[in-house]
């Protein structure tokens, strides 16, 4: 056979929502799939800093780091909306929180519901976390989920323990401070105002640069 | 050969997110009819010479790149030379490209271009062709037998795998220009391939891309881009603001940089002075190497051009026609004039496609122009 044996028609399909109104930006995962990894253990998820502390006495620093960071990370990864309702139509009333952007207007993005936390596996860190966000809106794919900031789901919010495998805690890349935007691109725009009538025919499209 | 379209296909074309069937109110997508071959032409006539144009294109790099005179005809700018150098010695990976055939089913297919940096056709190609004929088999169209020469989504998720696996980014960057619906679409099916490769993917504009901190480059969301496949030009690149950039930078890029020596068409000439006479190959020459006689024939190119912008047909000298276009500056090459063999109305091209070093498949575009270009039709394939 010279061709592809098979395909995944599924993941091929566009039109399944992930988030179902379309955020502005948002950590592309295979979003809607369940986590599944080789590695799968156990992990807490803890609406507040207080539960965890008193679960983990001897861990109460990492608890407090935890829940910093995941807030921190929350901040930066959770899908951002250019409007309040359309939000709030994913997460439900009230559970969504602004976020300034660098336009000056404001985006929004859900509350932080809560933070997994786990035992680190490795030696060098002793814990390891992620922001969880749920939605309280029925008609969400994420209606009373554990979900992460891509996207991922973890199962019902009823519960406190979930199943993870060791991507669920995987680290966002670094971020920086962005001095300029716009470097790339330019001689896009210089060619795009060009419109073709060649001797053979007319025909030219904007942008597209590939051939 | 005539089929019949399937039933409701532009619904599924929907369906899928496949949106430039149709562009600018003409048939883009067209299932009206599909190209017969055997496997002996498959395999004997453009899978076998696309595996051996690719290497030798890739010893005309080897070649290059330690010589700047030649670096000199390529175009590529001083500055960049080093850095062009370093991706070669290092095999920085590539992922695809496609080789523009001319073969008319019987006579030894002939290279026209690569287009090593930014192919696109490929979500119709990888995917929607092999949607047709999977298809068409199951409504009985087509008789199960019917094969295709088309494994590049298999190749592209493992591809995109391995080179994932080979850094330790975590996450894969996914970029065009924007405005191009077919661009996104192109870049949009290689995240498909990520995804089902496992591998976290982003998408940026190219127009969005921000300078960070210690020469990084970043996301709208000021996250650090090190990994990033970009279907943009090098040449447009390098001579853009953030092009020095480059010069510290430590992104890794898909194409890596030394594939701005394969689509550029000062690759034609080099590869006929290196590989004079080669059945696959016509006859090339820098614009200061060619001898004019009375009948010659040859095409004029620029060495940066896309979509059969600004090619010129010359004879004994004279231009006869040319096509428009914006490209031209950098300084042009000359190809012997080779028309494309004619089924029925129509011209036709063959896309061939590789991933990495190995052919994975064929795309067929057709037009009834003599020069096909971005308008031209696409039309699915079988082996029988």
């Amino acid at each position: 056979m010279k061709r592809t044996k098979s395909i995944n028609l599924d993941r091929m399909k566009k039109n399944g929502p992930r988030f179902w109104f379309k955020p502005v930006a948002l950590a592309v995962a295979g979003a809607m799939l369940s986590a599944c990894s080789d590695d799968e253990r156990e992990a807490r998820v803890y609406t507040s800093l207080e539960v965890c502390k008193s679960e983990n006495p001897e861990q109460a620093a990492d608890c407090e780091a935890a829940y910093r960071k995941a807030q921190e990370d929350a901040a930066k990864t959770a899908p951002k909306y250019a409007s309040r309702q359309d939000c709030e139509s994913e997460f439900g009333i009230n559970r969504c929180t602004t976020y300034p952007h660098a336009s000056g207007q404001n985006w929004f993005m859900p509350a932080m519901a809560g933070f997994m936390f786990a035992r680190a596996l490795d030696s060098y860190q002793r814990y390891q976390y992620q922001p969880v966000f749920t939605s309280y809106r029925r008609s969400s794919p994420f209606y009373n989920n554990w979900v992460t900031a891509d996207g991922r789901s973890y199962g019902s919010n009823r519960s406190t323990n979930v199943t993870v495998g060791s991507d669920a805690f995987q680290s966002k890349p670094p971020v920086t401070r962005t001095i300029s935007r716009g470097g790339f691109g330019s001689t896009v725009a210089a060619k795009s105002s060009w419109s073709g009538s060649s001797s053979t025919r007319s025909s030219s499209r904007s942008g597209g640069w590939g051939g | 050969m005539p089929i019949r379209e399937r039933a409701g296909w532009r619904n599924l074309a929907h369906e899928y997110g496949f949106h430039f069937h149709t562009l600018y109110g003409k048939p883009y997508w067209d299932e009206t009819a599909y190209y017969r071959f055997t496997l002996q032409q498959i395999e004997k006539d453009i899978e076998e010479p696309s595996e051996e144009l690719h290497q030798m294109c890739l010893e005309v790099v080897d070649r290059v790149v330690d010589d700047e005179r030649l670096l000199g005809k390529f175009g590529i700018p001083d500055i960049f030379r080093d850095l062009l150098r370093t991706s070669w010695k290092n095999r920085q990976p590539s992922l695809y490209s496609r080789l523009d055939l001319a073969y008319d089913g019987r006579n030894p297919a002939k290279l026209y271009e690569n287009n090593a940096d930014t192919p696109t056709s490929l979500y119709e190609s990888g995917f929607w062709q092999w949607l047709w004929l999977e298809d068409n088999v199951r409504n009985g169209e087509l008789t199960r037998e019917c094969d295709q020469f088309n494994s590049l989504q298999e190749k592209l998720v493992q591809r995109l795998k391995s080179i994932h696996a080979s850094t330790d980014s975590a996450d894969f960057y996914f970029s065009c220009c924007k405005d191009s619906e077919e661009d996104r679409g192109t870049v949009q099916y290689l995240q498909d391939c990520a995804t089902e490769a496992g591998i976290p993917n982003r998408f940026v504009y190219v127009e969005d891309i921000g300078q960070g901190g210690n020469g990084t480059f970043t996301d709208l969301e000021d996250r650090v881009i090190e990994l990033i496949f970009k279907l943009y030009p090098w040449e447009f690149m390098l001579s853009e603001d953030y092009g020095p950039l480059l010069l510290k930078n430590r992104t890794q890029w898909l194409e890596p940089l030394w594939k701005a020596i394969l689509s550029n068409k000062a690759l034609l000439p080099m590869l006929w002075q290196m590989f004079p006479g080669h059945p696959n190959l016509l006859p090339a020459f820098f614009e200061d190497e060619v001898e004019w006689s009375p009948g010659l024939k040859l095409i004029k190119k620029p060495l940066f051009s896309r979509e059969g912008a600004n090619v010129s047909l010359y004879k004994g000298g004279k231009k006869l026609f040319d096509t428009d276009g914006p490209y031209g500056k950098e300084g042009f090459i000359f190809q012997a004039y080779y028309p494309l063999p004619k089924f029925g109305d129509n011209h036709t091209l063959i896309g061939s496609w590789l991933v990495d070093d190995q052919p994975a498949g064929i795309s067929i575009r057709e037009d009834k122009a003599i020069v096909t270009q971005d308008l031209s039709r696409y039309l699915p394939h079988v082996i029988v």
